[in-house]
């Protein structure tokens, strides 16, 4: 087991930005949509500021010319030597919208035909408040189920299929592409593909509820060789607690009604409400973004998890401090 | 200083008009065409959501009924006849047959009312079964309250023009309320359509 | 820049005769006093006051709202404010900005200069617009009631489904939303209605189709846009209303309903509401920049196609918010390539503003100024929202801060700008007094400062990753500064609105008095008192050219023959305002009122039970045939005069 280590790359990641998130931004693309989208972005910036300047300047300047006059001037040749300039800016008003609805229909086909036979299929379903992410591999039949943290490998396009049990919920992650609803009885579809290795931030974008601000998604984009060694990590299920200590946590958490929440693969605990545990103990945030994953910040959410997300499914457990260390003891060994 | 200049004399300008002419007719159709954007509105719903079943109605329900809600619809449009007489005695300002055209004709809508109870009964399907029964429940609850409230109003102008202080204006009032009738009568062909055959055809 | 020293004129000379018919007037159209007379004060002129002054009091209260929210952004992890307050905080600025302060302040505008600006003497149907005025009140007061007991919906202002359905919405939160939206739509139609007849049949003598002014065409535009928009929401809310009374399945996926079907419903009617409050806000511009520039508008047919076309392609536009659900590719770029295309004509009238003010000798004035502001703030806002029209960009900027800066440069820029003009500009014919030029300057100073640093760096946040509706976010996302910034704006905002209350309130007890015309301006509301007298005008003017003060010698033209013993109005034909008819003005009673009381009662009591709709009808039978059953002894006066076009045989 644990045969997956962090990699060096998301380490310097991390402790370059000085957290765990890279620099969340659209302005900062890792991936080819983004890239094209920030494109068109750019291009439409320029065009904007122009019009808006020359706007501004046009306003000013007519304001300035008409104060120094001594009467307004009503005649028809003024308003006939007018007619031309309006004109000309209302058809170059028009040209200018048509590049840019050229350009964006371009760059909207362009998004939607990236896609390659090879491609990553994950299923991500939006839950009230946190993300589950399904691998299916069609040759294998293997099928491994995350939360909130998207492994994918570099280099290698990535459809996301999208849905939801509840409420509309919205999977965006800004560096990599726009953003897609994830809608009851509709299933959604996005491409995307990360250049560049990194851990890229997204947070839900539809509003949905209570904890709509809290509901992020980290996309891990790795070199290939150590995503399919996360890909197999993930593949075995929970390896039966060796110490003490563990094993008493493992008898707690099964007695504490957390499997009716929660999967630990390998074990008889399979709830669907919460996130899978199986892999707990490797992922680098808790609670769908908002925590990094330390003993303490663990013991804390499962203590209270009211306190640090209000209105969140997870009720307070109430543990004595024994059990307690026994829990995380054994939620460490989930790697 | 200037001074008032009188250069129009509207005295001998009429005091009751009908039609296109008279403000009561353009509010009234204003209101027609919110009406008719509600009924509007509540097809558009019911097609949506068809595109959400295989089989329309969806099993296990049953396509509606045919015989009383076309009788119904018949019944509905056929009332346009007498208030088109109607129509024509209030155009001329012709009291005492405004008074039989209205008697007849709140009659004749509290025989409407009472038939479109039966249609709810013949669509099969309850509004809370599924969208299906929901979009069709609205669409037919929706014109039921406008010819509802359309049939007291026909009541309350029959009371006014027999019983009450009568004048020119409440001609052009009823003019507008025979105008409304049309539309009460003529929106609900399309409706009737579709709520009772679409299902048997497709 | 000096501001134009308002004098006092006695702009008119009276004869004895028009003394005569001044104190017949004031007898016929005397409106009842004290408290229950303004429960049935039906002039325009009183019901569009109480109009906008209900409408400022709700701009204020989602003002605070705003303030409260800027307050718990200003930084990461702030805990004043936890998810299910900050949540129907946010739900209520929206609603309260969108539905109980921009449409209705913008309709109520409308409904006091309207009749003013085409010289008639009431508005068309009073009773329903006192009606109207009563169920907005009825519907707002019951909206902050229920926030003020922690009852406040909290689904966002477009209440989506399903997170606004009776499965994750409990309680009565929602339902409070759908029945306030139900209220402030039926106001909205009847002030369209009126609007919409008032000016087809009441426009003064003369006043042909290419005479009426801008700000009347804007009206009458949004008027048309309100009745064809309006209905959707209304429908929308009163099904989203049964899902969770009486379980109908209208957007529940499981029983064949859709979530998409709600933001089609909502979008057809959110999309043109953007244009409901814009439209009459070019109109409020176009008035202001006449006045002010000493010069007609140029190119009038263009602007009023201009508004026209966008009334109109304001309902192409809807699935523009819609761009992140599954929509088809050719779909899309239609609705790219029409929400592109809107901005031509919008951009086509602030040209010929520009050309305007370009030939004309500018005064500037505060209502100029804010009109300039306009001009700057919006370009802004409408750049902005050709971006957003291109799908592949919107899917980036939707739902995140990037929006919330368009959408506040666009209203605030294209809304609120345009609408303190207005207001100053107006002021003087609403109260008969001046608001201080000097306070007005530093007002539009501060305001458009405070507008730029509040909103402008959200379209940075937006990018950024910052998404909308969130009641807090993270240190470690980098979004601290601006947001910090951006509260400091707001700070500044609500100063020059505190500015903008005092100088408002001080100058209707203290104000300079204004006379009939202080700004010289050409249009029809200026040719009589300010402010107004319930008859508004002595005699009822005739309307000679595009601009008819600017055009009048030393003769004031007016129609003579109209019966002053009752309350007459005068009809003229839809595109030429000839003489047509003459029609009496309902007297003020108390039964429109009571009417209200009645749909408030059904509409809260359908909340709980879907029995309250039928309880509603029969309560509200009694009071709307009283509404318009005639009354005997008004009655009589008004047979005396009545002329028909045959005889009325058998009476």
């Amino acid at each position: 087991m644990a045969l997956y280590k962090r990699s060096l790359i998301l380490i310097l990641a991390a402790s370059a930005g000085g957290c765990i998130m890279g620099n969340e931004s659209a302005f900062n693309p890792a991936g080819p949509q983004a890239g094209r989208i920030n494109s068109l972005w750019l291009y439409m910036l320029v065009t904007a500021t122009i019009v808006w300047v020359v706007v501004v300047i046009a306003l000013l300047y007519a304001a300035r010319r008409g104060h120094r006059r001594a009467a307004p001037e009503v005649s028809d040749e003024i308003n006939h030597r007018m007619k031309k300039p309006v004109i000309a800016a209302a058809a170059i008003s028009a040209l200018i919208l048509v590049g840019t609805l050229v350009y964006s229909v371009n760059t909207g086909e362009a998004l939607a035909s990236l896609p390659s036979e090879k491609a990553l299929r994950i299923t991500i379903t939006g839950h009230q408040w946190w993300w589950e992410a399904e691998y299916m591999d069609p040759v294998s039949g293997n099928q491994v189920t995350t939360a909130n943290e998207i492994h994918i490998p570099v280099g290698k396009p990535v459809q996301i299929i999208g849905t939801s049990p509840d409420v509309i919920h919205s999977f965006w992650v800004p560096n990599l592409t726009g953003k897609k609803d994830l809608i009851p009885g509709h299933t959604t579809a996005l491409w995307l593909q990360a250049d560049k290795a990194g851990i890229y931030r997204g947070q839900c974008a539809e509003f949905c509820g209570h904890q709509h601000a809290k509901m992020a998604v980290l996309v891990l984009a790795e070199p290939r060789s150590q995503f399919n060694a996360w890909y197999n990590s993930q593949l075995q299920p929970a390896a039966p607690p060796s110490d003490s200590m563990s094993q008493a946590g493992e008898k707690i958490f099964m007695s504490k009604g957390c499997p009716l929440c929660h999967t630990i693969g390998g074990t008889r605990a399979f709830g669907r409400i919460g996130p899978p545990l199986t892999h707990i103990a490797s992922s680098y945030t808790l609670a769908a973004g908002t925590l990094k994953n330390t003993r303490g910040n663990l013991a804390g959410w499962i203590v209270d998890p009211q306190k640090i997300k209000p209105g969140v499914r997870m009720p307070p457990n109430d543990l004595s401090g024994t059990e307690l260390q026994a829990l995380l003891s054994y939620l460490e060994t989930l790697k | 200083m200037k001074t008032y200049e009188k250069v129009v004399d509207v005295t001998e300008t009429p005091t009751v008009v009908f039609g296109r002419r008279a403000s009561t007719w353009m509010g009234t159709t204003a209101f027609i065409a919110i009406e008719g954007t509600t009924l509007v509105i509540c097809i558009m719903t019911y097609l949506y959501v068809r595109k959400n079943f295989h089989r329309w109605p969806p099993p296990p329900l049953v396509v509606p009924d045919l015989i009383r809600p076309t009788i119904s619809a018949l019944f509905l449009a056929l009332t346009t006849i007498p208030n088109y007489w109607l129509h024509q005695k209030v155009r001329k300002l012709d009291k005492r047959g405004t008074q039989i055209g209205l008697l007849v004709m709140s009659i004749l809508v509290a025989i409407a009312v009472w038939l479109r109870a039966y249609d709810f009964r013949d669509l099969n399907a309850h509004w809370d079964t599924n969208a299906y029964g929901s979009a069709a429940w609205i669409t037919v609850a929706f014109h039921s309250t406008l010819l509802a409230l359309e049939a007291l109003e026909t009541w309350v102008f029959t009371a006014l023009f027999w019983f009450g202080p009568l004048e020119g204006k409440h001609f052009s009032d009823a003019d507008d309320n025979c105008a409304y009738w049309y539309f009460m009568a003529i929106a609900w062909l399309p409706m009737y359509a579709l709520i009772f055959w679409v299902p048997r055809l497709v | 820049m000096t501001a134009p020293m308002p004098v006092v004129t006695q702009e008119i000379a009276l004869s004895a005769d028009d003394l005569k018919t001044r104190d017949e007037l004031e007898k016929s159209w005397a409106y009842p006093r004290g408290f229950v007379g303004w429960l049935k004060n039906t002039s325009h002129l009183s019901v569009g006051k109480r109009y906008i002054i209900t409408a400022l009091v709700f701009f204020i209260l989602g003002g605070l709202e705003a303030g409260l929210m800027r307050l718990q952004l200003s930084r990461p992890e702030n805990a004043w404010i936890g998810p299910d307050l900050y949540n129907q905080i946010f739900t209520m600025h929206g609603t309260t900005m969108m539905f109980l302060f921009a449409v209705p302040v913008m309709t109520a505008v409308g409904l006091y200069l309207v009749p003013l600006m085409i010289g008639t003497r009431n508005v068309f149907a009073p009773r329903l617009n006192l009606f109207g005025y009563f169920t907005y009140l009825i519907g707002g007061a019951f909206l902050y009631v229920a926030f003020f007991v922690n009852n406040g919906p909290d689904a966002g202002w477009s209440a989506y489904t399903p997170l606004s359905g009776p499965g994750f919405s409990p309680g009565k939160r929602v339902d409070v939303w759908a029945q306030t939206i139900t209220f402030t739509e039926i106001a909205a139609l009847s002030a369209a209605v009126i609007i919409i007849v008032t000016v087809f049949k009441q426009r003064a003598p003369g006043m042909s189709l290419n005479r009426i002014p801008l700000f009347v065409w804007a009206m009458l535009v949004t008027a048309f846009m309100i009745v064809f928009s309006m209905p959707w929401v209304a429908t929308g809310s009163q099904m989203l209303a049964a899902d969770r009374l009486i379980d109908t399945h209208f957007f529940n996926a499981a029983e064949g309903g859709d979530a998409l079907l709600w933001q089609h419903l909502f979008w057809f009617f959110g999309h043109p509401e953007v244009y409901i409050i814009f439209i009459p806000a070019l109109g409020m511009v176009s008035a202001i920049v006449e006045t002010f520039t000493g010069r007609p508008i140029f190119a009038y047919p263009v602007m009023v196609l201009s508004l026209i076309t966008t009334g109109f392609m304001g309902f192409g536009l809807w699935v523009h918010h819609m761009f992140a659900t599954p929509i088809p590719q050719l779909g899309q770029s239609f609705f790219t390539a029409a929400s592109s295309i809107i901005a031509i004509p919008t951009g086509v009238q602030i040209f010929c503003w520009i050309a305007t003010i370009w030939a004309g000798k500018p005064r500037f004035t505060t209502p100029l100024l804010f009109i300039i502001g306009f001009i700057i703030t919006f370009v802004i806002g409408g750049v902005t929202g050709v971006m957003i029209a291109s799908v592949p960009f919107d899917l980036q900027a939707h739902d995140t801060y990037f929006i919330v800066a368009h959408l506040h440069y666009v209203l605030i820029g294209g809304g609120l700008f345009p609408l303190f003009g207005a207001f100053y500009y107006w002021f003087p014919k609403f109260t008969g007094r001046m608001m201080s030029e000097r306070l007005g300057k530093v007002n539009f100073w501060l305001f458009f400062i405070g507008v730029h640093v509040t909103f402008f760096p959200m379209h940075i946040l937006g990018l950024e990753g910052m998404t909308r509706r969130i009641y807090t976010y993270l240190p470690e996302t980098g979004w601290g500064p601006l947001n910090m910034v951006s509260s400091a704006g707001a700070v500044i905002i609500v100063l020059s609105v505190a500015l903008f209350l005092f100088n408002a309130i001080t100058s209707w007890r203290r104000g300079a008095p204004a006379g009939d015309n202080p700004w010289g301006a050409a249009s029809l509301e200026w040719a009589t008192e300010s402010p107004p007298p319930p008859y508004v005008f002595l005699h009822v003017p005739v309307c000679t050219s595009e601009h008819p003060l600017w055009d009048e010698t030393d003769k004031r033209p007016v129609v003579t023959g109209l019966r002053t013993d009752i309350r007459e109005n005068l009809y003229t034909t839809m595109m030429d305002a000839e003489p047509d008819h003459r029609h009496d003005s309902p007297e003020p009673n108390i039964w429109p009122f009571i009417a209200a009381l009645a749909t408030g009662v059904m509409f809260i009591t359908a909340i709980f039970t879907a029995w309250g709709l039928v309880i509603g009808i029969i309560l509200l039978f009694f009071p709307c045939v009283k509404w318009g059953w005639p009354v005997r002894a008004e009655q009589e006066k008004r047979l005396s005069g009545e002329r028909d076009p045959l005889a009325l045989a058998g009476r």
